[in-house]
Order: structure tokens, then C-alpha cells, then sequence
């Protein structure tokens, strides 16, 4: 990702521009045919897309397997709730670290290898912990998921919110997407994500710069699973539940296909941009036949062989003043 | 004492033995040629230098300490910088970025998240002193990869000379440069090793011998012959070698 | 001690089989330096291809469709052994000629459009067949099992090991034993060579990615009564697939034959112990190795790698 003319900025014009048209959504959401739960989906798909990209597009590095922080992320924010305490921070921290932990103790694993290697260990690990998500049954509900996980109250102490409408929610989760919007932004532009940018252009460089690369490899593969893990607990409250399928290695590969047809590669906002094209035109398209996804994956086939650089990419010099 | 130095350093890749008893010593502020035809283990004695490769036998000393068994991240942290036959730049990056990751102050900040690297002028202006050091002055903001190939040989030893090393190890810095090229790039040798212990590989015989204090021939694995350029000149193994075009 | 064997016997055929997936998976990787992520899906269409033909509904013209139903069922699973892993080629075309932009190029392009492919097969083949578990009908002469020595055998698990070796043997006269094999071995070495030698080095390596799609897609149907058909059989597939190959190493035809049967035995021992997790085994035998040893894919510590 090339530096951006607003990379020491914490807040940009465009994270502006987005998040006002994010937060006025409810009151014109219904009004294109869309619904508001549609824009919950989009905002945590995109925390957790942008938190995919931190290790595809900012490190270089191909994680066919982050479901699994994903679903760990649903799976302790429910398990957290039913065990510890009906505590929505709380809640939300055992989350964010039980998939940090999670994604930790892989990147033990993987951190020494690189290219088709780390590519193949992050699919063993991924159906790893999908395997056991199905099967232990006492812990996760098996396939039946792990239901009835309740939308905590925001409690600010002074004043608690309700988020169990979608709207209350959608806002909760907009607050959220805001936070890690600004804290990505600003960690991509940071010596430590430059670091990162120079290891995903040459680890080999890097190395004999004086870089421990497998140590910067673990540190960033674990915190991509830690914010991974925080959308998978959005995404539990969203649907009130946790299922296996987010761990599979389908839907893991998702995020892959969203993050590069959106332009992960080449920028900043490439995985919002597309997981919303993915998810409205899952919608509309989905709606029309039941083919989508063969359609979705030839799509993808298509950007990675002639436009790796995906669609910011391709629309970077339409709104060349924009970034 | 010897600022780097190689004591009976064996190499063997499954039965191919690529190293055989080298012994090499390097004196602090000396400028060390190491020649030899292709395939003869110059690169490879590089890359156990810098913990690339690690010796089935034998040590590698920097000031007395022993390296061995370090991985390259801390060796470079040692002081031991290289620059790469085949270029190995952040294509992505501009000239000063590249240069300023190189920085040992960067290094020393390379976990931190809290500010940008673009809010700080300090960085910028080191890595510019640099690039200017080897006549890039101006081009700083230039990709690496749009760089004319001449430039970007110079921008892979700015690169190497910003981690402000104790030996600077150059593999084969002619490679692919023209006569004017390697002209500029004697220059540009002969103003940075003032205060610097260089180690450079090369084939380019005529820029060895007019810029090495001592020079090495490795063949076959191993030292064949090693002394002032002017001791190798009268040297009969080298007169009758193909290596000799001097002779 | 006796009880073992059985399991002994289910991890032989199991490597035999995973040995035919990997030869075509090793020949792709030799000759087009790609790993082909699709293999394990192209696996899966060979299963349910057979399971097509051997159904109710075979996929031919009504009347062809009444006589094909009239054949035995012996009849009709030794012709769809055979026609499975041909219509599975045609699939194994439309990926090769979408994977030729990416020789030359960095592996992980190759990985990212492969994986595209697998999930665009898997999906097509979640909306023909569904999602749901399916068995394959089988003659009488190859199902159901005897007693020996007071333990119950499978038959299938022998006939499935016989065919898997012969199978492994044609590949094995093919590869070492016809001047197209040396050429294919030449090619993986020195694509130049085979260039000078006025081989159409893309036809070579349209033909080669087919017969290996056609191994796969035959080890599909040999392999579904013991997994049983599903969608997600691709993905259980192409993990041992590379595993062997990290193994064996590329380029050794014997080397990925006993580093098969090695993956096979471990997973099916471990299947004599907790038989709800032996598929785990595969992943677990990857991470396990891979942590150990990730060199030696080529021989050289290769492009892959950077």
C-alpha cells in the first residue's frame, strides 16, 4: 500500500466522509431496498476483513484459515456470557483474547515459514479448530451452534444503551468499526506497520536490516486474530447465536476472495469496499440465482489474474485525490 | 586484531561440499576483495557471514565474538550489513523509505504503533543525508522500482551503509553496471571507506585491484591464493589462470 | 496386536490411494512450479461424477439413459471408472487454461487463483448434488466383507488397495518407462530443454495437468465408499496431497509413494485409536511436519518459498 498524504493523520476525510454516511444509514437504509440488519453484517465483516488485510495486504502473507479467530471470537463472547458474566465489555474482552491467544499460539507454528508453506499450515490450523468446533459438542453445541447468546446493554456506567434492535445495534457496531478504522490507519502508517510492509516486499531484506521477521510475523498474525476474534463476537450478538460453518474453510476463504476483489493489495479500504460490493450483491444478485457464488468465484478468479489490484485499485484513478 | 574474521569455515549442501576450510580475516578500516569464477562459494561465504547459512564447521568472529549459530536479524544487529548480488530493494517504496527502514533508529522504533512515520522529519532527513552520500540527492521520493538500474544499484548500498555498520559486505556491486557506471561506483567507494571495514565480492577485476588493500581468491571452496593486489599480480597461480586478465 | 492389522490394512489402502492423488499433484507442481489448490476439489467431481452415472439419473440421452440402467451394476461401476475421471479432465482443461497466466509468475498468485477454483467447483458441486453425505452404489462383487481369524474384513478395503497398486504401476511404466515420461521428467527440470527439443511445452503441460486431474478424479471414486461423497472431501484431499510431497519431495516418483503409504498408515492408526478425529490426523501430520521441515519441496530451497 503506498503512503498516503494523510498517513500522520489519526482521523482522515475520508474515514469522515464514510462514517457520516454510515451513521445517517438507518434513515435511508430501507428506503434502496436494503434493511438494517444488511448494514450490521457489512460494518463487522468489514472490522473483520480489515483485520485480515492487516496480514494479506499490509504483511504479504496468505491466511487461508481465519475463521477460526473469527468463530473463536463467537464462541468465547457467547461461552464468556453464559459462564463468567452477562458483562458486554467483559464479554468483549474475552473474545478479542481468546482469539488473540488463539491466533498467538499458531503463529508459534507458522512464523518461520513463508509463501505456500505459511499458506498450507493456516488451512491445517483453520480445520483444526473447525474439527473441534463440530465435535466438542459440550463446549460449542456441535453443529446445532451455540445458541441464545443474548445482545448485551452497552453500559457506560452513567448511561447503559439497549442494543438489542438491529438499529441499536447497527450503532454499536458502527462505534466499534470507527475505533479500529482509526487504530488500522494509524498502525499501518506507524514505523511497526512499515516494518511489516517492507518484511511483505522482502523478508529476505528485512531479516538482514536487522528485523526479527518471524517475531513481527507472530505480533501481527496475533493481533489480526484478536480484532478477527472481536467481529466474530459482534457477529454472535448479530445473530444471537455461534456456528461451526464461520470456521470452515469456505467461509474463511470469503474473506480472502472479499479482501482482494475489494483491492486489500493496493489499499487501505480496499476490504470495506469489498465486502459491501460482496454483501449487497449477494443480496440483489442472490436473490436472482442460486449460483452466486460460482459467479462470485469466477469473479475473484478473474481479479487475481488480471487485476490483483482489485477494484480500489482500478478505481484509484478516478478518485486519485481521494485517499 | 581482526574486525571479522573466518576460521576453518566448512559448507556442505547434501554431498556437495561448497566451503572448505576457509580462513579469512578482515582488518578494521580494510577494504577486503574476495574474487574467484562463478560457483566457487564467494556468495555463499557471504551468506555465512551474515547468518544466511549456517557452517557444518568452523566460526565466524566479529571483534572476537563468536557469530555462530546466530540468525541474520542479529548479526546485521551486530553491525554487519550487505548488499545483494541479485537487487533485493522494497520495490514498493520509495528511495527514502527504503533507506530509512535501514536506520538503526528506525530499527530501535520498529514496534511502535502510536505515531506515524510521516509526522517525523528526523527519519527523513538521515535517510536523505544518506541517499545524498550516494549522489541521490533528489531522488528520494522516487519508487524503487521506477529507478534506472544504475540508481538502484546505488540505492541497494545506501541501504546497507544507513544501518551505519561496522563491515559492509558488497556482493558483486558492478554487476550489471556499464564502464561509466562502475566508474561512479569506484568513486563512490572510495568516499564511504574512510571510516568503514568493506568487504566486497566482485569478478570486475580492475575494480578490485584499484580499490582493495588485500584481496582473496576462492576457488573450489577454498583460499587459493590471498595478498596486496600487488602480490597477487606476480602471483603464478593467478598470471596463469583464465581469472587473469591483469596478468 | 491382531487387532492393529485391520487398521494396518485401511492406513496401506488409504496411502495407496493418497499416492495416486499426489502423483498428479506432484506432476503439476514439477512442471508448472503452481500448486494446484483445485486438485483436491477435481478429487471430489471425480466421486460424484461416478455417483451421477451410477444413480438413478445417469447424465445421458433417455434412451442411451434405459439401456446403461439395464447393464449390471458391475458392468456400469467398471465403465464409470473409467468415463469419471475423463468428463472430471474436461474440468481439469478449464483450470489449467486459466492457471497458464500464472507460470512464471509468484506461487502465491497460483495458490490465491486456485483456491478460487476449488470454491467455484465445490460450489457447483454443493448446487447439483447438495450438501448432504452420499454413498456410492457398489457391486456385490467388491462390497461387504468376510470374517478371518474372528475379525471382520472389509472387501473393499482389499479390492481398493489392489486397484490403487496397479494403478500406481501404470503411472509408474508411464513416467519411468516411455520417452513421454522422460520428457515430462526433462520438462520439470529444464523447461528450456524441452523447448529446444521442439516440444509444444503447453501442450505438455495441458496433458499432464489432465492426467492428473484424471488420477485425482480416479482416486476419487475409489477412495468415496470409505469417506463417503462430500462436498468438503476436496479439502481432506489436497492437505495429505501436499504433505506428501513435503515428504517425498518433488520429482521422486518412489519417494511420494512411500511417503503416501507413511501419511496413510499414520492416519489410519490413529483411526484404531480415536476414529472420530482420524481425519484431524491430516492436519495435525501437516502442522507437525511442516514445523519440522519445509525445505526440499524442490529440492532446492526454491521460488515457492521467497
Amino acid at each position: 500500500m503506498p503512503h498516503s498524504a494523510n498517513a500522520a493523520r489519526i482521523v482522515t476525510p475520508t474515514m469522515l466522509v464514510l462514517w457520516l454516511a454510515l451513521a445517517s444509514a438507518p434513515l435511508w437504509i430501507d428506503a434502496v431496498g436494503l434493511y438494517p440488519y444488511l448494514g450490521v453484517e457489512i460494518l463487522i465483516w468489514s472490522i473483520y476483513a480489515l483485520a485480515f488485510n492487516l496480514v494479506l495486504g499490509t504483511s504479504g502473507l496468505v491466511s487461508f484459515g481465519h475463521g477460526a479467530y473469527f468463530g473463536v471470537g463467537a464462541y468465547a463472547f457467547g461461552l464468556a456470557q453464559f459462564n463468567l458474566s452477562a458483562n458486554l465489555w467483559i464479554c468483549l474482552g474475552v473474545a478479542t483474547l481468546a482469539a488473540g491467544l488463539a491466533g498467538l499460539f499458531v503463529g508459534l507454528f507458522i512464523s518461520h515459514r513463508r509463501g505456500i508453506y505459511y499458506a498450507f499450515m493456516t488451512i491445517a490450523f483453520g480445520q483444526i479448530f473447525w474439527t473441534i468446533a463440530i465435535k466438542a459438542y459440550s463446549l460449542t453445541g456441535g453443529e446445532d451452534g451455540l445458541l441464545n447468546i443474548a445482545r448485551l446493554p452497552a453500559d457506560f456506567g452513567v448511561v447503559s444503551f439497549d442494543i438489542s434492535d438491529n438499529v441499536g445495534l447497527y450503532y454499536f457496531v458502527l462505534a466499534v468499526f470507527v475505533i479500529v478504522v482509526a487504530a488500522l490507519w494509524r498502525l499501518v502508517h506507524s514505523p511497526y506497520g512499515r516494518v511489516l510492509a517492507a518484511i511483505r516486499q522482502s523478508e529476505t531484506r528485512a531479516a538482514h536490516l536487522g528485523y526479527p521477521v518471524w517475531f513481527y510475523k507472530l505480533t501481527v498474525f496475533a493481533l489480526s486474530a484478536a480484532i478477527s476474534g472481536l467481529a466474530g463476537a459482534l457477529f454472535a450478538m448479530a445473530q444471537r447465536a455461534a456456528f461451526p460453518d464461520v470456521m470452515s474453510v469456505n467461509l474463511s476463504g470469503l474473506v480472502v476472495m472479499m479482501t482482494l476483489v475489494g483491492g486489500g493489495l493496493v489499499s487501505f479500504w480496499g476490504p470495506v469496499i469489498g465486502v459491501v460490493t460482496f454483501l449487497i450483491a449477494r443480496d440483489v444478485i442472490g436473490a436472482l440465482t442460486f449460483a452466486w457464488m460460482i459467479y462470485f468465484g469466477l469473479l475473484f478468479m478473474a481479479i487475481v489474474l488480471f487485476r490483483p489490484e482489485g477494484i480500489a485499485g482500478m478505481a484509484r484513478p478516478l478518485f486519485a485525490r481521494w485517499r | 586484531m581482526a574486525l571479522i574474521e573466518a576460521e576453518g569455515v566448512h559448507v556442505r549442501f547434501g554431498d556437495r561440499v561448497v566451503l572448505e576450510q576457509v580462513d579469512l580475516a578482515v582488518e578494521e578500516g580494510e577494504l577486503h576483495g574476495i574474487m574467484g569464477p562463478n560457483g566457487a562459494g564467494k556468495t555463499t561465504f557471504f551468506n555465512v557471514l551474515t547468518g544466511r547459512v549456517k557452517p557444518s564447521r568452523g566460526r565466524i568472529r566479529l571483534a572476537g565474538e563468536d557469530l555462530a549459530g546466530l540468525s541474520p536479524h542479529a548479526i546485521a544487529n551486530k553491525g554487519v550489513a550487505r548488499s545483494f548480488q541479485t537487487m533485493t530493494l522494497f520495490d514498493e517504496f520509495t528511495a527514502r523509505e527504503n533507506v530509512m527502514i535501514a536506520l538503526p533508529a528506525f530499527r530501535a522504533r520498529g514496534f511502535d504503533v502510536r505515531r506515524a512515520v510521516a509526522g517525523d522529519t528526523g527519519f527523513a532527513q538521515e535517510a536523505d543525508a544518506v541517499l545524498a552520500s550516494v549522489g541521490l540527492a533528489g531522488r528520494s521520493a522516487v519508487i524503487a522500482r521506477q529507478l534506472p538500474y544504475g540508481e538502484r544499484r546505488a540505492l541497494e548500498i545506501a541501504v546497507a551503509l544507513a544501518q551505519r555498520p561496522r563491515v559492509l559486505c558488497l556482493d558483486e556491486p558492478t554487476s550489471g553496471l556499464g564502464i561509466d557506471g562502475t566508474q561512479r561506483l569506484v568513486e563512490l567507494i572510495g568516499r564511504i571507506r574512510a571510516n568503514l571495514t568493506i568487504v566486497v565480492i566482485e569478478h570486475e577485476m580492475d575494480f578490485l585491484f584499484s580499490l582493495a588493500d588485500r584481496i582473496s581468491v576462492i576457488h573450489w571452496g577454498q583460499v587459493l591464493a590471498r595478498g596486496t593486489p600487488r602480490e597477487l599480480q606476480a602471483n603464478e597461480w593467478v598470471r596463469r589462470s583464465n581469472l587473469g586478465r591483469f596478468a | 496386536m491382531l487387532d492393529l492389522v485391520p487398521h494396518l490394512l485401511n492406513g496401506l489402502t488409504l496411502g495407496l490411494l493418497f499416492a495416486l492423488i499426489a502423483l498428479g499433484f506432484m506432476l503439476i507442481v514439477g512442471l508448472m512450479e503452481q500448486i494446484n489448490l483445485a486438485h483436491g476439489s477435481l478429487f471430489a467431481l471425480g466421486a460424484y461424477i461416478a455417483l451421477q452415472f451410477l444413480g438413478p439419473k445417469p447424465p445421458l440421452p433417455p434412451e442411451l439413459a434405459a439401456q446403461w440402467l439395464a447393464l449390471p451394476l458391475g458392468w456400469r461401476y467398471g465403465l464409470a471408472l473409467l468415463i469419471a475421471p475423463c468428463v472430471a479432465g474436461i474440468a481439469g482443461i478449464a483450470v489449467e487454461v486459466c492457471m497458464r497466466r500464472t507460470y512464471g509468475k509468484d506461487p502465491l498468485y497460483g495458490l490465491l487463483l486456485t483456491f478460487g477454483a476449488a470454491m467455484v467447483i465445490e460450489e457447483g458441486i454443493r448446487l447439483t448434488w447438495g450438501s448432504r453425505d452420499h454413498v456410492l452404489p457398489l457391486p456385490p462383487e467388491v462390497s461387504g466383507g468376510f470374517i478371518f481369524h474372528g475379525l471382520i474384513w472389509s472387501t473393499y478395503r482389499f479390492y481398493a488397495a489392489g486397484i490403487a497398486a496397479a494403478a500406481i504401476g501404470l503411472v509408474w511404466l508411464l513416467i519411468e518407462k516411455t520417452r513421454t515420461g522422460a520428457i515430462i521428467k526433462a520438462g520439470a527440470h529444464d523447461s528450456e530443454m524441452v523447448r529446444a527439443l521442439g516440444i509444444d511445452l503447453s501442450k505438455l503441460r495441458l496433458g499432464v495437468f489432465v492426467f492428473g486431474t484424471m488420477l485425482a478424479a480416479f482416486a476419487g471414486i475409489i477412495l468415496a465408499p470409505i469417506w463417503g461423497i462430500r462436498p468438503h472431501m476436496g479439502v481432506d484431499a489436497v492437505i495429505p496431497a501436499f504433505l506428501i510431497i513435503v515428504l517425498g519431495g518433488v520429482g521422486s516418483f518412489w519417494g511420494s509413494v512411500m511417503a503416501a503409504l507413511l501419511v496413510g498408515l499414520a492416519i489410519g492408526l490413529t483411526g484404531a485409536y480415536a476414529s472420530e478425529w482420524s481425519l484431524l490426523s491430516i492436519y495435525i501430520l501437516l502442522v507437525a511436519v511442516v514445523s519440522v521441515r519445509a525445505r526440499g519441496l524442490f529440492g532446492k530451497k526454491s521460488l515457492l518459498e521467497a
